[in-house]
């Protein structure tokens, strides 16, 4: 009789607020992300390697890497994301966890938007945190280091909002890694240009306010449109 | 007639760029048509081999 | 305001009918617009006093890259209604663009070289319009490749459609990022050609090659989009009714 009682119980649905369940999805892709780290590091690798291949087909002169640098450094910031996005959804979608977000009445975008949330701490965040050391490795000046972390930052959130959209469109697409860096970079063209800017600035030694709110607008701009469209398309491509 | 072949020198650009544009609409209209002559005869095609519904 | 009209267009044996009546008349005014612009445009307009006859790569140039935006915005567009309202026919005219505005993307980018060489001295500029044109022509190519890696029908539909309309809000956002960011590094004179004062010998043909051009698109999409309403409908018991005919 008790065991029936209890297995009723857990089987009826317990109401969870919106924030309980943003923080749930939160806090369980992180769980599940740190039971993995080799999948962590490797986009950092990624980011570390190509940043290499600069000084090795340019030249290992500072000085001339240091024009290239903001160019190469976000180049790389960009393919290391790119790389990084397949983990967003598709663990989730091949076990039909993505399903039953969807389907658990809960608002499917803002459980997304935290589910992009931890895929930018875990690889924006670290991205951020090796920039200044590739910025070194490129000839950067250290009083820009500050400067170009605080670029990346703010790059980084918009290039994880943005990939979710892509990455959503390709959820079934098998071998899709292409076909979403076609979809994605187009759209991460303005990261890309106002955060070589603000590098450039940074290491040029100007006024770093302005490059810097430009790419905060972005990623306002992300912060509110991304999750929705990323939504509609995990919707469109769970039908 | 050959100043006008010429167009005043820059010959080498200007009649490449309407050969291209000219060609890309060539071939617009061809594979547009194409398209639908293809769609048509698939639809003859199955409704010729009885498997049509009614 | 009556709207029936919109309605009956998403029938598909409607809609099939209607673009077989009209597209003659688009097609062939199309072809007599452009056939008088070309006249208009490489006979009768004289040489521009600063490019010469070189300046004449502006009537195929223009109406390409004026063509790469429209159809872009027509199929944004189409995308648009069809994931609105869910209308059938509105993803297949969307699916029918996708082709017509990268060749003629690609046709911009060509145009645009060839006029880069004698005016630039380099065949290709990173400025902001050959730029922008480049990333559109990527955005179709994502678009196509889309709907090519999604097999059933109606989520390659709904999906590109998004994609679509997720690309037509970022088409400024990244054309201003592209012209800031081409400014700050002030690179060599963007293409002008000194548009209000442009004389009307000149300014005429260029408008006949562009609506010359835009009636071309649209016999165009009309004959795709009888090819993917027959391709999507075959199933369908009007379909060999519309054949006969």
């Amino acid at each position: 009789m008790a065991t029936a009682g209890a297995y009723t119980q857990a089987a009826a649905a317990v109401p969870v607020s919106a924030l309980e369940a943003v923080s749930l999805a939160l806090r369980r892709d992180l769980t599940l992300a740190f039971r993995k780290p080799a999948q962590l590091l490797q986009p950092l690798a990624f980011f570390a390697l190509v940043t290499m291949l600069f000084p090795l087909a340019i030249s290992p002169e500072l000085s001339q890497l240091r024009a290239v640098a903001p160019g190469a450094l976000w180049a790389a910031a960009l393919l290391a994301s790119l790389l990084a996005l397949e983990f967003l959804f598709r663990d989730d979608a091949l076990d039909g966890t993505l399903e039953q977000y969807a389907l658990s009445g809960q608002s499917l975008t803002a459980l997304l938007c935290a589910k992009t949330l931890a895929h930018w701490l875990l690889t924006g965040l670290p991205l951020a945190c090796m920039a200044p050391f590739a910025a070194l490795a490129l000839g950067a000046p250290s009083a820009a280091l500050s400067g170009i972390v605080a670029s990346v930052l703010l790059g980084s959130i918009t290039l994880s909002l943005i990939g979710s959209i892509g990455a959503a469109l390709t959820l079934n697409i098998k071998r899709s890694s292409a076909l979403l860096s076609l979809l994605t970079l187009p759209l991460s063209l303005p990261v890309l240009i106002f955060g070589a800017r603000a590098t450039q600035v940074a290491i040029s030694g100007g006024a770093l306010i302005a490059p810097l709110e430009l790419l905060a607008a972005l990623a306002v701009l992300a912060l509110t449109l991304a999750p929705l469209a990323a939504a509609a398309a995990v919707r469109i491509s769970l039908e | 007639m050959r100043e006008f072949l010429d167009m005043g020198g820059y010959a080498a650009f200007v009649w490449p760029a309407y050969a291209v544009t000219f060609a890309v609409i060539g071939l617009n209209i061809f594979w547009a048509r194409r398209a639908l002559a293809h769609a048509r005869r698939s639809a003859l095609r199955r409704l010729e081999s009885g498997n049509a519904p009614p | 305001m009556n709207f029936t009209w919109f309605h009956r267009l998403g029938s598909p044996p409607y809609t099939y009918a209607l673009a077989r009546r009209l597209t003659p008349w688009f097609a062939w005014p199309a072809a007599l617009l452009i056939l008088a612009g070309l006249w208009g445009g490489l006979v009768l307009a004289p040489p521009d006093y600063q490019q010469g006859d070189g300046f004449r790569i502006i009537y195929v140039h223009a109406p390409s890259a004026w063509m790469s935006l429209m159809v872009y915005t027509s199929m944004a567009v189409a995308a648009a209604v069809g994931l609105i309202w869910r209308i059938k026919v509105a993803h297949a005219a969307a699916a029918s663009c996708a082709p017509i505005g990268a060749s003629f993307t690609v046709a911009a980018l060509v145009t645009g070289s060839l006029w880069g060489q004698p005016m630039w001295g380099t065949y290709w500029q990173w400025d902001p319009r050959l730029t922008s044109e480049l990333v559109l022509l990527f955005l179709y190519l994502g678009y196509m490749g889309l709907r090519a890696g999604i097999e059933d029908t109606q989520r390659a539909d709904r999906a590109s459609a998004l994609l679509a309309v997720v690309g037509v809000i970022n088409v400024p956002i990244i054309h201003y990022s592209v012209t800031w960011w081409n400014s700050l590094h002030q690179a060599p004179s963007v293409m002008r050609l000194a548009k209000p004062t442009m004389a009307a010998s000149m300014l005429v043909p260029l408008l006949m090659m562009l609506l010359g051009f835009t009636l071309l698109f649209a016999a165009l999409l009309l004959v795709r989009l009888r090819a993917e309403i027959l391709t999507r409908e075959r199933t369908s018991s009007w379909i060999r009714e519309a054949l006969r005919a």
